[in-house]
């Protein structure tokens, strides 16, 4: 019984590690409050990782309702959010600390 | 202004309507409400906490950690909500004489027990939900002006939602004993259901569970940006296009509830054919 558990959880280790490891990387940055670049175009059915900088020095939250994410990012630190796999479509997003600036939208194109 | 009102509106919601349910709860099982200071102490306490150390809670585990966190929080609070559930379920099935009786002397033994998931269910949900409002007063920390403005938002975005936890408390405690506890538990397993739906969220947003596509998408019907939309997301956890494995997420928190209730359903009949 105990090899088989701990086989499985090597398995399951592997797996973990390793699918992430290829995914398409996207950058956004903040800065006075926006979001740079405010339109992304993103592949379809497709797993993609976001990288969220904020420039600024004070805290804001990504957040979206359309790609139901939503993260704190601390002024001057950067975040790691996951999206997708999405259908082709116009995702909007927007930082909740400063919702009339921080606008933004993510296209997902086939 | 209005921001502030807004965002402190819906971290506050579910909170204040945690905290009345259990409240209401305490008033039908004729408990005292002692524990609700210790809760909201705690909660403040911990979510001040969060705040202050949000960046190292941030960074730990690879950038995981936020996600985590919250995780963990969501899951000792559903946890919790399924516990006191199994708890309650009996009371249900019993007369209104046998909870001032008998139950109720059972009942007295597991009081601790009672106030302990009452302290956990609502100080680690207002922790979760104060540690963002804090983050978010922080950003007006070196402007006076917008400080104020921030300040008197928040107040009202707090009143709004403590009147609104109030109203729900007082429907509760004016219910007739009979109807309550079904309707309380429905009310909370729902809601920790709807709670369960976050913690799948929070995995997928971190890469370890993956989205998959939505199993509906109801926006066309409610809005999740809506008032109705806000209202039902602090309710039952509405989610306009949940994924997949949010939904399974639902039905395994909703699993052991309906399990017992089934098994006391079958109890029922049994003696009531003897």
């Amino acid at each position: 019984m105990k090899p088989t558990i701990n086989y499985a959880l090597l398995v399951l280790l592997c797996f973990c590690g390793s699918v992430n490891a290829e995914v398409p990387t996207f950058t956004i940055e903040i800065r006075e409050h926006l979001f740079y670049p405010s339109q992304l175009v993103i592949p379809a059915n497709a797993k993609v990782k976001l990288i969220v900088i904020n420039r600024d020095s004070t805290p804001e939250e990504f957040e979206s309702y359309e790609l139901n994410r939503e993260k704190i990012i601390m002024g001057g630190a950067k975040a790691i959010i996951f999206i997708g796999p999405l259908i082709p479509g116009d995702y909007p997003f927007f930082g909740e600390f400063n919702p009339k600036t921080a606008q933004g939208m993510i296209r997902v194109e086939n | 202004m209005l921001d502030a009102v807004l965002l402190i509106l819906r971290e506050v919601l579910e909170a204040a309507l945690i905290l009345s349910l259990l409240l209401a709860l305490s008033n039908k099982l004729q408990l005292n409400y002692r524990w609700s200071f210790l809760a909201l102490l705690l909660g403040v306490a911990g979510s001040w906490l969060l705040a202050h150390y949000a960046y190292d809670i941030a960074d730990a585990m690879d950038g995981t950690g936020q996600e985590l966190l919250n995780a963990s929080l969501y899951g000792a609070v559903i946890l919790s909500v399924v516990v006191l559930s199994l708890f309650i379920l009996p009371l249900a099935f019993s007369s209104v004489k046998d909870i001032a009786s008998t139950r109720y002397n059972q009942l007295a033994h597991q009081q601790q027990l009672l106030y302990f998931l009452f302290v956990v269910i609502v100080s680690f949900s207002l922790m979760r939900e104060g540690a963002e409002i804090w983050i978010y007063l922080s950003a007006f920390a070196h402007q006076e002006d917008a400080m104020s403005s921030a300040l008197i938002g928040a107040a009202v975005g707090a009143g709004i939602g403590m009147s609104l936890g109030a109203i729900i408390y007082y429907v509760f405690a004016f219910m007739r004993q009979r109807y309550f506890l079904p309707v309380f538990l429905l009310v909370v397993t729902l809601l920790a259901a709807g709670l369960s739906m976050q913690i799948a969220k929070q995995l997928m947003q971190i890469g370890l569970l993956d989205s998959g596509k939505p199993l509906w998408d109801s926006s066309f019907l409610v809005d999740e940006h809506s008032w109705l939309g806000e209202l039902l997301y602090a309710l039952v956890g509405y989610d306009s296009r949940p994924a997949p494995v949010q939904g399974f997420f639902y039905l395994l928190t909703i699993a052991p509830i309906l399990v017992a209730l089934l098994w006391r359903i079958w109890r029922l009949r049994v003696t009531t054919h003897e």
